[in-house]
């Protein structure tokens, strides 16, 4: 999406906010007091418009099943068991311009990275627009690169031949699969992981990764907390490392 | 009937008894589908067909209104054909070990008493004990009324042979309309599913217990009290009531409530809001133990709460208004959603 004008910053009330259909996705725009913030507009958990929900001056709250963010970076709180993926705002005489994000930003894992190491990662990056049907990497392949996903959705099945199972699907922008990339001595793919519609992901190496962060231990550092977090998380199901 | 659920996380697997709800076969073998209402109302259970096919129970259901496609259903209303296949876009993981794990059930009505000139008070005796967590809710249906109701124990008992329930009619109601038809139902057999519900209280959350109910609501709130009480909870930690009805009329419960006050000390407070009346002084004089206040009771409750939500844990039940309502004082008044627990009686 192109930096795309919204509305004017006087449609949205202090402290209130507003839903705009654009090119076929709803976007929230929230004004803070201060400044604007643009989110997607239908929860990640169930479809519902947001704009309908609860908007203290800090947390954004989902009416229907009270999933809340924190309105300045749209982080998971409480209940949310994903972020929203927000977009960056211009404001530029009294119009609200808003233009998509690069998909790392909208990376849990990368959250507290800095600045400039999520640059570094940005140039790490490769692009890759992959057609529905496309095997990303099977059972037992090495595990190099980590995967970001854009758009689209990945499927991920266990087991070999005829006993196959799924273990799971991702299909939100910013999750990441493939996170054995940056284990020590990585161990090899257990999961077979396939766009099950056309998709766009981001490819990272993970030894190049593991390198950039070592050059900022302080992202570092949060980026392998949120790891042991990720991990935890999927012990108890899904094989998509 | 094989039934493959695919989640975001896992894939599940399980066997669907022929003509029962996919719901209820998940739930039963220990897997926490999603659900709220678990009758058709709120759309949560939502899913979508890959393979298979399905009978809906109740095509009308409001809940398919946050329906996108014609293949998406509703889990809590949809009975498999053949082998099933659905996706459901979440995390499902199985029940935390210690949860009650619901089954279908039956039992019959051992005695009915009005309560008010709408709200009876009904007890039903089950063919096998149940246990289930405060706060929570049953399915129950009659051979003679279409689709199943959800009702909110009053008691709290282990191994339960005797569910008590509050019922309050509702205008053209079916189930209303056959309870309170003047015919006594003591007797009658009826079917049940359950436990269900996620309000549910435990001694161990350490937190000051805040309930909030409209009308009915007042049931599990009843019974999250009595789980409090045997364990001595308000000497530890504060409890407030909150049980707004409209007028003096629809008041009930208040012999239990002023026993409760006695029995529990100072750390339990019961108010009784009246939407469209002052409290009559007779009232007020009557139970010297219970403070009766007028307003809505979400707005009564924020009135006396005022700097005392801080560490507290919100349990509201009763219309779906008024639990809005309330969600909504106790958000903008920064309590956090994992503090707040509801059931809509939708
Ligand atoms: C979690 C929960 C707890 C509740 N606890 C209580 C309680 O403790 N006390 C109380 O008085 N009320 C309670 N209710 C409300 C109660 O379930 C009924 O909605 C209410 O008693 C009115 O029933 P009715 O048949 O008179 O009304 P109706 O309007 O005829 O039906 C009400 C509900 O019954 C179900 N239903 C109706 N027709 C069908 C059908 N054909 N197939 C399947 N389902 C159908 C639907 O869920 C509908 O919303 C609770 C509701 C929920 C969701
Ligand atoms: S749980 Fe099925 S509609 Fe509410």
């Amino acid at each position: 999406m192109q930096k795309q004008r919204i509305c004017s910053a006087s449609d949205v009330p202090d402290n209130g906010m507003k839903s705009y259909d654009i090119e076929g996705r709803k976007i929230l725009v929230v004004n803070a007091g201060e400044c604007f913030h643009a989110y997607q507009g239908l929860c990640p958990h169930q479809d519902v418009c947001l704009d309908e929900g609860y908007f203290d001056g800090q947390l954004l709250t989902c009416h229907q099943h009270l999933w809340q963010w924190d309105i300045r970076t749209g982080d998971a709180v409480g209940l949310a068991e994903a972020p929203l993926e927000k977009y960056e705002v211009e404001v530029s005489e009294g119009e609200i311009f808003v233009v998509q994000s690069s998909a790392l930003k909208a990376v849990d894992m990368l959250k507290d990275v800095s600045p400039a190491s999520l640059e570094r990662l940005e140039g790490l990056a490769r692009r890759e627009q992959l057609p529905a049907g496309t095997v990303i990497y099977e059972v037992d392949d090495p595990a190099d690169d980590l995967y970001v996903l854009e758009s689209g959705r990945v499927e991920f099945t266990i087991g070999r031949d005829d006993r196959t199972r799924l273990a799971g699907f991702m299909l939100r922008k910013g999750e990441v699969f493939g996170w054995a990339a940056l284990l020590e001595q990585h161990p090899r793919r257990i999961a077979r992981a396939v766009c099950h519609e056309d998709s766009v992901l981001l490819r990272l190496n993970g030894e190049a990764m593991l390198e950039a962060l070592e050059a900022d231990p302080t992202s570092g550092l949060m980026v392998m907390r949120r790891l042991a977090t990720l991990v935890a998380r999927h012990t108890t199901g899904p094989q998509n490392s | 009937m094989k039934i493959q659920v695919n989640a975001r996380n896992r894939t599940h697997l399980f066997e669907a008894s022929p003509g029962e709800k996919i719901l209820h076969s998940g739930l039963a073998r220990g897997i926490a589908l999603p659900y709220e209402c678990a009758s058709g109302t709120c759309g949560t259970c939502k899913a979508k067909r890959v393979s298979g096919e399905i009978d809906d129970a109740w095509p009308d259901a409001p809940g398919r209104k946050s329906l996108k496609s014609a293949d998406e259903f509703l889990m809590c209303q949809c009975v498999a054909r053949t082998d099933v296949v659905a996706e459901v876009p979440a995390y499902v993981q199985m029940m935390d070990t210690g949860s009650c794990v619901p089954c279908a059930g039956a039992g019959r009505i051992a005695s009915t008493e009005m309560l008010t000139h709408d709200v009876m008070l009904i007890d039903v005796d089950t063919d096998a004990p149940m246990e289930f967590d405060a706060g929570q809710f049953v399915l129950l249906g009659v051979d003679e009324v279409e689709g199943m109701r959800g009702w909110s124990m009053v008691n709290f008992d282990r191994h339960a042979r005797r569910l008590r329930f509050v019922v309050r009619r509702k205008p053209d109601g079916v189930l209303s309309d056959w309870l309170f038809s003047g015919t006594s139902r003591f007797g009658t057999r009826v079917s049940l599913f359950g436990p269900l519900g996620h309000a549910t209280f435990y001694p161990s959350l350490g937190r000051d217990l805040l309930c909030i109910a409209g009308g009915s609501g007042i049931a599990g709130v009843m019974s999250i009290l009595s789980r409090a009480e045997q364990d001595d909870y308000f000497s530890r930690h504060s409890g407030d009531v909150f049980f707004g009805v409209r007028t003096a009329r629809d008041v009930y419960f208040l012999e239990e409530f002023t026993r409760l006050r006695r029995a529990c000390g100072q750390g339990l407070t019961v108010t009784v809001a009246l939407s469209d009346e002052e409290p009559p002084s007779a009232l007020v004089n009557d139970y010297p133990l219970i403070r009766f206040d007028r307003g809505f009771v979400h707005e009564v409750a924020k009135r006396h709460m005022a700097g005392r939500l801080g560490n507290v844990i919100a349990y509201l039940a009763g219309p779906p208004p008024a639990v809005d309502a309330s969600i909504r004082m106790l958000l903008l008044s920064r309590v956090t959603a994992d503090n707040i627990r509801y059931d809509k009686f939708s």
